[in-house]
C-alpha cells in the first residue's frame, strides 16, 4: 500500500475516533441532572419564563439531536460559542489559557526527550556505571511522585525559602504586557517561568532516560554493532549507531507523550497559579459552564489523536522494515 | 613470509564462576593470497581467535599469552585507537548470521560507504562508485544499493556483507562461518563467489567453518581445533585426504556424502570438555576411542607427520585408526544390522491427498472494499503422500519450500485449506471430533529446538510424565513407561536422567529428552522437523539411529523433515523432495538419490560440498532464487531456473507422475537421464553469471511470507 492511502486510512480512523470523543463529552454533559439555569431558578433570580428565554438563546429548547448535530458543527469548525457563565466566547476564553499550557509543556517536553534520552543511551552505553545508575535512581524519584509534589517541594525551597523565584501566576500582577512578544518574552515571565518547566522536565525525565538506555543495552551485543566496530567506527560513532537504532521506540514515546500532554496539566497549572486550560477547565466545571467545557476537552481529546495519528506515521517513516500497508 | 602469524596464543574468558580457557596455545600462519582454513564444532574456540585478529574480544577475554603478528607487527597490544586504522582497511570480517549483521536502519549502500568513508578521504560520489563496483563483483544488482537489508533474501545479505569485506581491499578477509544457516544451493553459489574473488583480488582469507566439505573445497591449509588446541595442521589435501589425527577422523566421517548408503554415519560420544583449566592430558582423551593411558600425559605436542602435522600420542599408528575409524562400532555405536527395510513396511499410517494450505496475504481495505480476490501464498499446493509403519519418509527441500507447513498441517497444528488427511484410515477431522486426546497420543511432533521445547525449571521425569498425565494414566505405569522411553532414546541409566534439569542436559541429550516426550505416548506417527539442526555434527547420527530403531522397533511411522540431505538418506526409506510447495519427485532413497529426474532434486543433491578433497566437484549455479509463491509462473514451477525449460513446460503444470518408474515419480516432462551432461555442464558454462533479473520481486515476496 502506498504511503498516501495508508495517511487517508489513518487519517479517516482519527477524525472517527474524534467524533466518538465529543459525542461521549456530549453525552455526558447533557445527562448530568441540572443545568446551569435551573440553579438560578432555584436561586429565584430569574422566573421560569426568563429562564426559558435564555435557554432558547443557546439553544437548549431544542431537540436533543438537532442540539447534538449543531454541537459537532460548531465543534468541528471550531465554532466553541459564547461562554454561558462569561458572556464572552469561548474561544477568547481558551485561546490564551491553551497559548499558556503549550508554551509551558511543550518546550519543557522537547527539552526532556532529547536531554534525557541521550542521558540514557549514554547510561546504557556505559552500563553498570555510576552514571547510570544514579540516573536511573534520580529520574524514577520524579517520576513516581506526583507533579505537584515536586513542585510544592521547589516551591519551599526556591520561592519561600530563597526567595529566588516567584511562587505565583504566570507574571507578576502589576505587569500589564501587550501581545504575544511582550507577554513571553520577558525577564519577568521567565522568573515565572523557570519553576514548572523545571518539573516538567524531571516528571517526564525518567520515561525516556529508561526507554533509551533499555534499547541501547538491548541493541548492545548484537551483530550488527559488532560488524560496525569491525569496520573501524570509533566509540561515539557506534553508540550513534545504537542510538538510531533505538530511536524508532523513542519518537513513538514522544508523540504520545504529547497526546497524553495535558495529563496532570490540572494539578500542575493549580499549583503554580498557571493560568493556562487545565485551571480554565476547573473553573468552568465549577460554574457548569457546558461550552467551555466542552471546547477544553474536544482540544484535549484532538490532542491525543492527532498525536497518535503522527506517531503512527512516524513509526512508518522511521522503521524500513514497516510496510505501511500492515499498521 | 606470511601475512599473518598466531603464536602460541592463549586466551581466557573470566566469568562468574570459573575461568574458560578457550584458546590454548595456538600458533598457525597465513601466507599472502591464501585461503586458510579453521574448522572444529561450536565451542573449540574459532570464533575467539578470530575476534582476537580483529581485536574484538568481548570485555571479558583476555590474551594472556602468545602474539598475534600481522605484517611484522603485533596486534595483540594495540590501542582502540590504532585498531581503529587496522580494521577494514587491513583486516576485513564476513560475519556469520548476515541476517542480523547488516544495520536494520541504515540502506545497503550506505553501510559500505560508511565503511570506505571511514578510513578514506573520499569523496559520496566516488564512494557511491565504489559501492556499485563491489556490488558487481558479487553478483548484486548496484541499482539496490539504496534497498534496505530487510529487502533482501539471506543469501543476497551475504553477498552484501561480502562486498562490505571487498570494498577497501584489505589484505585479509576473515569469513566466521559465512554459509552456516544458508542453503546448500544458496551456500554452493556464495562459496563460488568467494573463490572467484580469491582468484582476482589479491587479499588472504581465513575461512572459520565447522563444515568439513566447505573447508576441504576452498581452503589451501587449514588446523583443526578441538577443545582450544590444534589437533591438526597442513594442507587441506593432505589432512583430509589422509588424517593422521583421531578427532579429524571422527569429524570428517560425521558428515557422511549423500550418496554413500553403504557407510553407517557416526558421531563422537561424550561431550566437549570443560575449559575450566589448561588441559592435564590430550584435550580429546575423554571422547577418543583409541585413547590409553599415556594419553593422560598432558596434550601431546604437535608434530610432523607425513605432510601435516598432528598431536596425537599414537600417530604412528594413524593408518590403522583410520581404517577402524570409519567403523561406526569404533565410536560406540550400535550398528541396526538391517537398515535396508525396504521392504518389511506395514500398513498405510498416513494418506494425504491433495493437501494445501494457502495464507491469505493481508490486503489493503481498498481492495477488500472492491471484494477483489486477495493473493495466497500457497506454502503447500497439493501434496499427495503415504507413510506406512516401520517407514520413515524423509521431506527435503530449502527453506521456504513449505516443508515445516506441511508438517505442522499433518499435526494438526495449524487447519488445512483444502485436501484430505487420513490417520490409519481415518480422518483427521473425524479423530479430532472424536477426542483431541486420543489424536494427540497417536500423532506427535518434534521440533527443531531442544532449548525452547523444554521447559527450564521441569525435571526430566516429569517432562516425560507430562503427556501421560494428560491422557490421564494412573502412576505405576507412568513410572514404568517414562523409564522405558528415557533408556529407549539412549539415555541409559534413565536413573542419571530422571531428576536433571534442562539445564544440566547437553545438546543432544535435551534432544533426546523431546524425542522420549514425543515417543512415551506410543504414538503411530511421528512428525520431526529438522530434529538435529541444531545439534553438533558429531551428535546428528545418535539421533537419526534413535529414531530409526523406533521405527523398526515400535512400527511408527516418521515424516522426517530437513533440509540437510545426508542425515535425509541416511535415515529415509522414502525421500519426497518439494518446491514452492509442491513435492516435485517421491521414491525410494536411493532411487532419489542415485537417479534423480527432476532437475531441482538432482541440482539439490549435486550441491553438497565433499568432505574428500580429491574429488572436483562442479559448483550447483542454479540461476536465480526460488520465485515468488504467490504467482506461481505458468506452467512447470520451476520452468523460470530450470537449464532444461522448454516451451512445453511453460503451457502447462507437469502432473507428478509425468515421469514414473514403479514408485519413483517426478513432476517433470524431461526427466533428466545424466546429471553431468544436462546440468553441470550448464552450470559450469554460467560459471560467471550474475545479476539475474527477477529477483527483486522474489525477495519481496519472501519478505511478506513471513
Ligand atoms: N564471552 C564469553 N564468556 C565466557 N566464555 C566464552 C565467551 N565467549 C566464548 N566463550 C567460551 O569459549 C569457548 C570457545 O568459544 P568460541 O570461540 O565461540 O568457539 P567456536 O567459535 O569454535 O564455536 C567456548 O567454551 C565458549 O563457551
Ligand atoms: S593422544 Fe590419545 S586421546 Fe589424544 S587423540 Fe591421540 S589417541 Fe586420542
Ligand atoms: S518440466 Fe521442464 S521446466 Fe519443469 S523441471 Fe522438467 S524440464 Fe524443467
Ligand atoms: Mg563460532
Amino acid at each position: 500500500m502506498s504511503f498516501r492511502r495508508f495517511l487517508i486510512k489513518r487519517t479517516a480512523i482519527a477524525a472517527l475516533l474524534t467524533l466518538i470523543a465529543v459525542s461521549i463529552i456530549f453525552a455526558t454533559l447533557r445527562m448530568l441532572p441540572a443545568d446551569p439555569f435551573s440553579g438560578l431558578v432555584a436561586s429565584g433570580a430569574l422566573t421560569p419564563e426568563q429562564v426559558a428565554e435564555v435557554r432558547a438563546m443557546y439553544g437548549l429548547d431544542e431537540p436533543i439531536y438537532v442540539q447534538y448535530v449543531k454541537y459537532i458543527q460548531n465543534l468541528f469548525t471550531f465554532n466553541f460559542g459564547v461562554s454561558l457563565t462569561q458572556q464572552r466566547p469561548v474561544s477568547e476564553i481558551i485561546t490564551p489559557a491553551l497559548l499558556n499550557t503549550l508554551v509551558l509543556l511543550l518546550p519543557a517536553l522537547v527539552v526532556t526527550a532529547i536531554i534525557s534520552s541521550l542521558a540514557g543511551m549514554y547510561a546504557g552505553w556505559n552500563r553498570g556505571s555510576w552514571f547510570e545508575q544514579s540516573s536511573i535512581v534520580a529520574t524514577t524519584v520524579f517520576r513516581s511522585v506526583p507533579n505537584f509534589v515536586t513542585g510544592i517541594f521547589l516551591l519551599i525551597i526556591f520561592s519561600y525559602g530563597l526567595g529566588w523565584l516567584p511562587a505565583f501566576g504566570m507574571r507578576s500582577p502589576l505587569a500589564n504586557p501587550s501581545g504575544y512578544l511582550d507577554t513571553y518574552l520577558s525577564w519577568n515571565f521567565l522568573k515565572h517561568y523557570t519553576l514548572p518547566f523545571t518539573v516538567t522536565v524531571l516528571y517526564y525525565s525518567g520515561d525516556f532516560l529508561m526507554l533509551a538506555r533499555n534499547s541501547v543495552v538491548e541493541r548492545m551485543g548484537s551483530e550488527f554493532l559488532m560488524l560496525h566496530r569491525a569496520k573501524g567506527l570509533s566509540e561515539m560513532e557506534q553508540l550513534g549507531r545504537a542510538g538510531r537504532n533505538s530511536l524508532l521506540p523513542l519518537v513513538t514515546y514522544f508523540a504520545l507523550r504529547t497526546g497524553m500532554l495535558f495529563q496532570g496539566v490540572v494539578t500542575l497549572e493549580v499549583v503554580f497559579a498557571w493560568p493556562g486550560i487545565g485551571r480554565a477547565l476547573v473553573q468552568a466545571i465549577l460554574n457548569q459552564d457546558y461550552p467551555t467545557v466542552q471546547a477544553a476537552v474536544f482540544i484535549m481529546a484532538v490532542a491525543v489523536i492527532v498525536m497518535n495519528l503522527v506517531a503512527d506515521v512516524a513509526y512508518a517513516k522511521l522503521d524500513p522494515t514497516v510496510d505501511a500497508g500492515d499498521v | 613470509m606470511s601475512l599473518l602469524e598466531v603464536n602460541n596464543l592463549k586466551i581466557t574468558y573470566q566469568t562468574a564462576e570459573e575461568d574458560v580457557h578457550a584458546v590454548n596455545d595456538v600458533s598457525f600462519s597465513i601466507g599472502e593470497q591464501d585461503n586458510y582454513g579453521l574448522v572444529g564444532e561450536s565451542g573449540c574456540g574459532k570464533s575467539t581467535i578470530a575476534k582476537t585478529i580483529l581485536g574484538l574480544l568481548d570485555d571479558n577475554g583476555e590474551v594472556e599469552a602468545g602474539s598475534v603478528r600481522f605484517k611484522d607487527r603485533d596486534l595483540v597490544d594495540l590501542s582502540e585507537k590504532e585498531w581503529q586504522d587496522v580494521r577494514w582497511e587491513e583486516i576485513a570480517y564476513i560475519p556469520q548470521s548476515a541476517m542480523d549483521s547488516l544495520d536494520p536502519v541504515m540502506t545497503v549502500g550506505s553501510q559500505i560507504r560508511q565503511a570506505i568513508r571511514k578510513h578514506r578521504d573520499d569523496s559520496k560520489s566516488k564512494a557511491d562508485e565504489r559501492v556499485a563496483e563491489v556490488f558487481e563483483i558479487v553478483g548484486l544488482d548496484p541499482a539496490r544499493t539504496s534497498d534496505y537489508p530487510h529487502e533482501f533474501s539471506g543469501g543476497m545479505r551475504q553477498r552484501v556483507t561480502i562486498a562490505m569485506a571487498l570494498a577497501l581491499d584489505p589484505d585479509l578477509i576473515i569469513a566466521d562461518e559465512p554459509t552456516t544457516g544458508l542453503d546448500v544451493i544458496v551456500q554452493d553459489k556464495i562459496i563460488n563467489k568467494l573463490l572467484e574473488i580469491q582468484d582476482e583480488v589479491d587479499s588472504s582469507m581465513l575461512l572459520i567453518t565447522h563444515d568439513v566439505g566447505v573447508v576441504a573445497e576452498t581452503c589451501d591449509e587449514v588446523s583443526v581445533l578441538y577443545g582450544g588446541k590444534v589437533m591438526e595442521q597442513g594442507a587441506t589435501y593432505d589432512v583430509f585426504k589422509h588424517p593422521t589425527n583421531p578427532y579429524t577422523m571422527g569429524l570428517q566421517n560425521s558428515f557422511p556424502e549423500v550418496d554413500e548408503f553403504d557407510k553407517q554415519a557416526i558421531s563422537i560420544p561424550g561431550s566437549l570438555p570443560e575449559l575450566t583449566e589448561e588441559p592435564t592430558g590430550c584435550v580429546f582423551r575423554n571422547r577418543c576411542p583409541f585413547s590409553t593411558e599415556e594419553c593422560a600425559d598432558g596434550h601431546p605436542p604437535l608434530i610432523a607427520n607425513g605432510g601435516q602435522m598432528s598431536a596425537c600420542y599414537h600417530h604412528d599408528e594413524a593408518e590403522d585408526m583410520r581404517e577402524a575409524a570409519t567403523d561406526a562400532e569404533t565410536w560406540g555405536i550400535d550398528v541396526a544390522e538391517d537398515r535396508e527395510t525396504s521392504g518389511d513396511t506395514g500398513d498405510v499410517i498416513l494418506e494425504t491427498t491433495d493437501l494445501e494450505k494457502w495464507f491469505k496475504q493481508t490486503q489493503s481495505i481498498m481492495d477488500s472494499f472492491r471484494g477483489a480476490e486477495p493473493d495466497y501464498v500457497k506454502a503447500v499446493n497439493g501434496v499427495d503422500l503415504t507413510v506406512r509403519e516401520g517407514e520413515i519418509l524423509g521431506v527435503a527441500g530449502e527453506s521456504g519450500c513449505g516443508k515445516s507447513t506441511l508438517g505442522e498441517v499433518i499435526a494438526a497444528l495449524q487447519p488445512r485449506t483444502g485436501g484430505d488427511i487420513q490417520i490409519d484410515g481415518t480422518s483427521v477431522d473425524d479423530l479430532l471430533a472424536e477426542s483431541t486426546k486420543k489424536f494427540r497420543s497417536q500423532v506427535q511432533f518434534i521440533f527443531q529446538d531442544p532449548f525452547d521445547s523444554l521447559n527450564p525449571r521441569q525435571r526430566v521425569k516429569d517432562a516425560v510424565a507430562e503427556p501421560l498425565k494428560i491422557q490421564g494414566h494412573d502412576k505405576e505405569t507412568i513410572d514404568r513407561r517414562v523409564r522405558e522411553t528415557i533408556s529407549d532414546v539412549g539415555l541409559n541409566p534413565p536413573e542419571k536422567y530422571l531428576d536433571r534439569r534442562p539445564a544440566q542436559l547437553s545438546g543432544g541429550e535435551r534432544q533426546r529428552v523431546a524425542i522420549a516426550q514425543a515417543l512415551v505416548l506410543e504414538p503411530k506417527l511421528l512428525i520431526c522437523d529438522e530434529p538435529a539442526s541444531m545439534l553438533d555434527v558429531s551428535l546428528k547420527a545418535n539421533i537419526l539411529n534413535i529414531l530409526r530403531e523406533m521405527a523398526d522397533k515400535r512400527d511408527i511411522g516418521i515424516v522426517y523433515i530437513s533440509h540437510d540431505l545426508a542425515s535425509l538418506t541416511q535415515i529415509a526409506n522414502r525421500l519426497a523432495v518439494m518446491y514452492l510447495g509442491e513435492v516435485i519427485e517421491i521414491g525410494k532413497t536411493r532411487e532419489v538419490v542415485r537417479n534423480s529426474k527432476h532437475p531441482y532434486a538432482a541440482s539439490l543433491l549435486a550441491a553438497s560440498p565433499k568432505t574428500d578433497p580429491s574429488i572436483d566437484r562442479q559448483r550447483v549455479l542454479l540461476p536465480g532464487e526460488p520465485p515468488n509463491p504467490v504467482n506461481l509462473p505458468e506452467g512447470c514451477n520451476f520452468a523460470p531456473r530450470c537449464p532444461k525449460a522448454s516451451e512445453e513446460c511453460r503451457k502447462a503444470d507437469p502432473d507428478r507422475s509425468a515421469f514414473k518408474d514403479g514408485n519413483h515419480e517426478a513432476a517433470c516432462y524431461l526427466p533428466v537421464e545424466d546429471v553431468e551432461d544436462e546440468l553441470l555442464s550448464s552450470y559450469a558454462r554460467q560459471e560467471r553469471p550474475e545479476i539475474q533479473s527477477g529477483e527483486e520481486e522474489t525477495i519481496e515476496q519472501l519478505g511478506e511470507e513471513a
